[in-house]
């Protein structure tokens, strides 16, 4: 076996990725590589290699899941939503089978196992937003997240900080967002804690009539799939607006000096 | 993965024992090991919003399940009997259980 | 009792003196004009968590709930993908899947080796 094959990715391979298949909506630019190497990086080889060799996963399996994490980002979400407004019958398709509709946008919930990832799993369902209904997801065990048509969670999802504040109060979290809905609109959590896994489709916004699928894709962002953001004309980057979470979580270890 | 294990059929696999639109209550039982049923909603009143698929009892909850099949449910829930002084009359929650967390209440 | 109590917090010599020499992507991306938001090795990460859950030696939900723990405490101040890393071989130390020296001696030969390439 070659070093490359018992090692996986080679620094050659792994760096320089300037385009990212299906990305994060943006195409980066081919960018140089950093001049350095750093201990995080050789730490990842590190424990990886000697993973491989204690006989905990193959190289092969490994890569299989690195190109796999590599290929999946939010643009194939923001293609099935404006797939479903543009197509009816497609939109009551996605709703009947979720995970069987994806297929239609290029996506396979089997992938790359057969059977899926040990977090994805095959139950994908859409969460249809109505003008008197918003969803907003999240998953408080642990942060399950709908990665094959999402991508790679954003760090703040996985926060403790919103998985225990977003369940509790949902609309001031929200606010910090800079979503701020009417109390007639009904805010429902979808608390992600077993197999299915979800996405919203929210209301497609005023001002989009003609549009094109793809013109209308770059409006669905990550943020209004979550449900933390809702689609508008010229919004097609998510920023998050710094509000301070008013009642912040403490942690572990703040709570053990105050009972110093 | 739990593809290759045998799902026997067993007492509590054979039919859904709850159908949507039934009122449900989120059993309290102790657990040993992580459990996927969260605190807050432990003796909480729903509903059955969806029946999703059969699976099998989750491995951190099978220390006194015998590996069976069972339903799935997602159960939706007022904000409002989720939590204290919770202001907003209509917002909701809903979440994923599996039958044996789950036993009917009356009309 | 059981395997799955809460990890044990106590720093790990090895991993703390990964930190505070600001390599963190964040910082250091930005000196060298490089735009994507990721380092490189964040996917490899995945891969290699993705690839201990299937098999069993470290289910998703159990590494989050460590991750958790860890994120908390004495990882708090370091950003997300490098924390995800620090938190992964922390847990792997803790249980016995890797030893600290072993871990030592294994990132000074990758170092060579990536520095000779």
């Amino acid at each position: 076996m070659s070093a490359a094959d018992k090692h996986g990715h080679e620094r050659e391979h792994a760096h320089g990725h300037g385009h990212k298949h299906g990305g994060d909506g943006h195409t980066h630019k081919a960018a140089p590589m950093v001049e350095e190497i750093t201990d995080y990086e050789v730490l990842e080889i590190a424990v990886r290699e000697l993973a491989i060799e204690h006989g905990l996963f193959t190289a092969e399996d490994h890569r299989k899941f690195t190109e796999w994490a590599e290929a999946v980002g939010p643009a194939a979400g923001s293609r099935l939503v404006a797939k479903a407004w543009t197509d009816p019958a497609f939109k009551a398709r996605l709703l009947k089978d979720g995970t069987e509709a994806c297929k239609e946008v290029g996506i396979d919930w089997a992938e790359p196992t057969g059977f899926g990832t040990p977090s994805d799993y095959t139950n994908f369902r859409v969460l249809e937003d109505t003008p008197t209904l918003h969803h907003v997801i999240v998953c408080t065990l642990c942060s399950c997240y709908p990665r094959p048509l999402l991508g790679m969670s954003p760090e703040w999802y996985r926060s403790t900080n919103y998985r225990r504040r977003l369940v509790r109060w949902p609309r001031e979290v929200l606010a910090e967002f800079g979503l701020i809905l009417p109390p007639e609109v009904e805010i429902r959590i979808e608390d992600s804690n077993q197999k299915c896994r979800f996405m919203v489709m929210p209301v497609r916004p005023q001002g989009t009539d003609n549009w094109s699928e793809e013109k209308l894709a770059a409006i669905v962002t990550r943020d209004c799939m979550i449900g933390v953001a809702l689609p508008r004309p010229g919004r097609t980057t998510d920023i998050h607006p710094v509000h301070k979470a008013r009642r912040p979580v403490q942690s572990a270890a703040q709570h053990a000096r105050a009972a110093e | 993965m739990k593809k290759d294990k045998v799902a026997k059929s067993q007492n509590g696999g054979a039919r859904a024992r709850f159908k949507v639109g039934d009122r449900v209550q989120v059993r309290d039982m102790p657990n040993i090991f992580y459990t996927r049923t969260q605190n807050y909603v432990r003796g909480v009143v729903g509903t059955i919003a969806e029946c999703t698929y059969r699976d099998l009892i989750p491995e951190d909850e099978a220390f006194n399940f015998d590996g069976g099949l069972e339903q799935y449910y997602i159960v939706r829930f007022r904000q409002k009997d989720l939590w204290e002084e919770y202001p907003f009359e209509r917002d909701t929650l809903q979440t994923e259980f599996p039958e044996h967390w789950l036993e009917p209440v009356g009309h | 009792m059981s395997a799955k109590r809460t990890i044990d917090v106590g720093p790990v010599a090895l991993l703390e003196a990964i930190q505070h020499q600001g390599k963190e992507w964040d910082v250091i991306a930005p000196r060298y004009g490089v735009t994507n938001p990721n380092p490189p090795w964040k996917s490899s990460l995945t891969g290699t968590c993705e690839c201990l859950s299937v098999g069993g030696t470290l289910p998703a939900l159990e590494r989050r709930k460590a991750e958790d723990v860890l994120a908390d405490s004495i990882y708090r101040e370091v950003p997300a993908p490098e924390r995800d890393l620090l938190a992964l071989a922390h847990i792997l130390l803790r249980r016995g899947l890797v030893t600290e020296s072993d871990l030592a001696e294994r990132m000074h030969t990758v170092r060579s080796r990536l520095q000779a390439g």
